[in-house]
């Protein structure tokens, strides 16, 4: 809660520092300045920040997130409607980037410095070199207008989402790629897995049980991260691609100084931050038993 | 451990087939619907509330006014069957059709439209279109509280509608063809409240039928128009904000026309599959170099024209610009304009270098305002390389739009880029709000140019009903601001679309409201 405050706070004072005015973008190209001061006082622009922060706390207090200066529509419908578009992106995004990225990444490190490792390093280097800009619009050359076999753009069912979801996954399946890599290449030479060996435990099982599973430390927390950030959408992917997710949402709020609306997507990137790190640590406590604190492993 | 990760993995899979199952509903073209792309979601639908052409142009096919335009852009009957202009131009009597009906099945009178025009003037109310309106006797008593009612419209019975203007106003026709001047049924909009800016309810010949925020727009013909009916079903405005997924997805058939992107002009005028669904209209509108006119530097004529020589506009046109528009030889586009005009200022860069010498003012740093546009930036630094060939050094500073917008508004810049389209086909549109004194900044003179022969010619033209005289009085006005440039005058930029060849009889037209979608055909 004080978290959420502070947040509300830092976030409403820098949106009302920046060079704008909502008032100028929601009446057109010519305006009276009586329209221009009704219309301000209308939605409370005339009032000082301080006033105006309080009062949207208040609203918020009361479980609302105010209408939209432009749409008038109601901010907490659009993001609860937004959302699950939200979700199955980042959802897509995460099931293609975490299975491929960690198997790569594994079979990197135990195939070091083959023909293998470097092709797989090779391409990871690449999608996280590539904006999602153009690897979007080269999938969409390739998929849609070439095979015929995608849609390019609208959001609805897998169909709409493979293309999306495909871009956004790159650069996750990069990073998950790099990040496995090298944990499991620092596991790998812990003497514990060489005990492993000895015991003579199939190598199979010494792979996945005792080398993977202490790898997957830093990757669940890249995971975590990249998916917290998919969470709070992605504007390139979203705006690409016509999906209507929360990237797009907040970036056109941002871009009309709609603050109702930056306002609550703040407000929910935050909670979701916060949401994901909790569930980070709770898979640490599951993964790596050191880090659990009820005494029994001290 | 393995049953571990089996069940991680089935859990993917899980996930997977989730997404996988609304899959079945696969999604096919509506038959007999036209499909159009708009770039952005319309903010509203409501006619008092849209300020945006994409708003405009959808709701130009779900309403009805009074009058309209028709293709060579003459005011013609919509609802009303007649008008009659008395008193000297300020009074107007329109005649209405009978048996007009709202798409809830009730005839409009003469009631709703003093309703419709009330709630745009409401001091409670949002709308910033209340200057199509505020000529109206009355109104602005109104719109300050001090009137209950709005003294110059009479409704004398169920079919006649008495207009009195404070002083005549001759393009007042041309005001009531805006989406600000739609008829809306009372019953409706107060049943909605809000929500009417997503559910209207209008007379037009489509009605809204599912509105998908920020994915589609459908809409379907009215089988009760009162005139000719839409000859497709209906049509749907897929919203897709990026230009190149525009273009696949017109190319893969699931656009029917498309805006032609700048990216993509030269391709599409060449393909020889493609060059005859090309078509072209000249927008009315006007791009323009703004000056501060009301401050150091640009208070200087003398400088405003040394600019005007330094830039050769019309290389840039044919270059840069690949002749999507007409060069400009003032603010009034070439279409609307009865008389001849000649810009004096065109390239001389001798003579600017000249003046810039003789006003001591070389080397001098000026402020650039753009807005972040690559097309803006582009021409913004092909203008910072002449300038500094004629002596000046010009700081680019580039905003996004709203940061943009105030700061234009603000009069923060030395000059400024900026493009001005008609609301309605009159020069006055492209005098009065840009040139007279009354409008500085948000009202349209962003250059804050003040000339009070300037505003005398305008207004005098503003009353004029006879046309020969009116055309007169905007001559003299747009000679004087030729001559004293508070502007450079680009180009007037040309609106190309590409249909797909099935479709028939698509037409574009300068001004949005005019498409009413009952032409075009498979």
């Amino acid at each position: 809660m004080p978290l959420l405050f502070g947040i509300t706070l830092i976030t409403f004072l820098l949106t009302n520092a920046l060079p704008g005015d909502p008032v100028y973008s929601m009446v057109g190209e010519r305006a009276s300045p009586e329209t221009i001061e009704k219309i301000r006082k209308q939605i409370g622009g005339d009032k000082g920040v301080i006033r105006q922060y309080f009062g949207y706390a208040s609203l918020l207090l009361t479980g609302e997130m105010g209408r939209s200066y432009y749409t008038n529509r109601d901010v907490l419908d659009e993001i609860i409607a937004k959302f699950p578009n939200t979700l199955k992106l980042a959802v897509g995004a995460m099931c293609m980037a975490v299975p491929f990225g960690i198997l790569l990444g594994l079979a990197s490190a135990m195939k070091k410095n083959s023909i293998l490792d470097r092709l797989i390093t090779g391409f990871s280097i690449t999608g996280l070199s590539i904006p999602v800009f153009w690897s979007g619009l080269i999938l969409m050359l390739v998929f849609s207008l070439r095979l015929k076999l995608l849609p390019p753009s609208g959001t609805g069912n897998i169909r709409y989402l493979l293309l999306p979801a495909l871009t956004l996954s790159l650069p996750a399946l990069a990073s998950i790629v790099r990040i496995t890599r090298v944990s499991v290449l620092e596991v790998m030479d812990m003497p514990f897995i060489r005990t492993a060996r000895a015991k003579g435990i199939r190598e199979m099982s010494v792979t996945v049980v005792h080398i993977l599973k202490n790898a997957l430390v830093p990757v669940i927390t890249v995971i975590g991260l990249e998916f917290g950030s998919y969470l709070n959408g992605a504007v390139l992917t979203e705006t690409i691609f016509g999906w209507d997710g929360i990237g797009r949402f907040m970036m056109e709020g941002i871009m009309k100084r709609d603050y109702p609306v930056i306002m609550g997507c703040i407000i929910m990137s935050t909670l979701i931050f916060v949401l994901i790190n909790l569930l980070v640590d709770v898979m640490y406590l599951y993964l790596d038993p050191r880090v659990r604190v009820d005494g029994t492993d001290r | 451990m393995h049953k571990r990760l089996d069940r991680i993995a089935g859990m993917f899979f899980l996930i997977f087939i989730f997404l996988i199952v609304p899959s079945c509903s696969s999604k096919n073209r509506l038959a007999g619907h036209v499909y159009y792309r708009l770039n952005a979601d319309p903010t509203t639908l409501d006619p008092a509330l849209i300020v945006d052409v994409t708003g405009g142009s959808i709701s130009a096919k779900i309403f009805n006014g009074l009058v309209k335009l028709d293709e060579q852009l003459n005011v013609v009957p919509d609802i009303a069957e007649s008008w009659e202009i008395l008193d000297e131009g300020t009074t107007y009597i329109f005649h209405l059709k009978k048996h007009v009906n709202f798409s809830n099945n009730r005839e409009v009178t003469s009631d709703d439209f003093k309703y419709s025009f009330k709630r745009i003037l409401s001091p409670s109310g949002r709308s910033p279109n209340t200057w199509v309106l505020e000529k109206i006797s009355g109104a602005k008593a109104f719109m300050q509280g001090r009137a209950t009612d709005i003294s110059g419209i009479e409704i004398p019975d169920r079919y006649t509608v008495k207009i009195r203007l404070e002083q005549p106003f001759s393009p007042f026709l041309y005001l009531l063809t805006m989406t600000a001047a739609y008829v809306l049924p009372k019953e409706e909009v107060e049943r909605l409240g809000a929500d009417f800016s997503f559910h209207p309810v209008g007379t037009g010949p489509f009605l809204l039928k599912e509105w998908r925020h920020n994915n589609e727009i459908i809409l379907a013909r009215n089988n009760h128009y009162f005139t000719e009916k839409a000859r497709t079903e209906g049509i749907v405005y897929r919203i897709i904000p990026e230009e190149l997924t525009a273009v696949t997805e017109f190319e893969i058939g699931n656009l029917d026309v498309i805006t032609v992107p700048a990216s993509e002009y030269t391709l599409y005028r060449n393909s020889p599959g493609w060059k005859e669904y090309l078509s072209s209209v000249h927008g009315l509108n006007t791009y323009y170099l703004g000056f501060n006119c009301s401050r150091p530097p640009f208070d200087n004529v003398e400088l405003r024209k040394a600019v005007s020589y330094a830039i050769d506009r019309e290389k840039i046109l044919k270059t840069f610009y690949e002749k999507r528009g007409w060069l400009a030889q003032g603010p009034v586009p070439d279409m609307l304009r009865k008389w001849q005009m000649r810009f004096p200022y065109a390239f001389d860069p001798q003579k600017a270098r000249e003046l810039i010498d003789t006003e001591g003012m070389k080397d001098r740093t000026i402020l650039f305002y753009i807005s972040a546009d690559q097309e803006v930036v582009d021409i913004a630094e092909i203008i910072q390389y002449y300038l500094k060939a004629a002596g000046l050094r010009v700081e680019i500073r580039q905003l996004e739009w709203s940061a943009y917008k105030a700061a234009i508004n603000n009069g923060e810049p030395d000059l400024f880029w900026l493009g001005w389209w008609a609301d309605y086909p009159d020069p006055e549109n492209f005098l009065f709000p840009l040139f007279h004194s009354s409008n500085h900044g948000a009202s349209g003179n962003r250059s804050r140019y003040t000339n009070k022969e300037v505003d005398r010619l305008i207004e005098a033209g503003q009353k004029a009903l006879d046309i020969p005289e009116r055309n007169r009085y905007y001559k003299l006005a747009e000679e004087i601001i030729d001559e004293e440039v508070p502007w450079v005058f680009f180009w007037h930029k040309t609106d190309f679309t590409l249909r797909q060849p099935r479709l028939k009889n698509y037409k574009i037209y300068p001004i949005y409201t005019m498409d009413k979608g009952l032409e075009v055909s498979f």
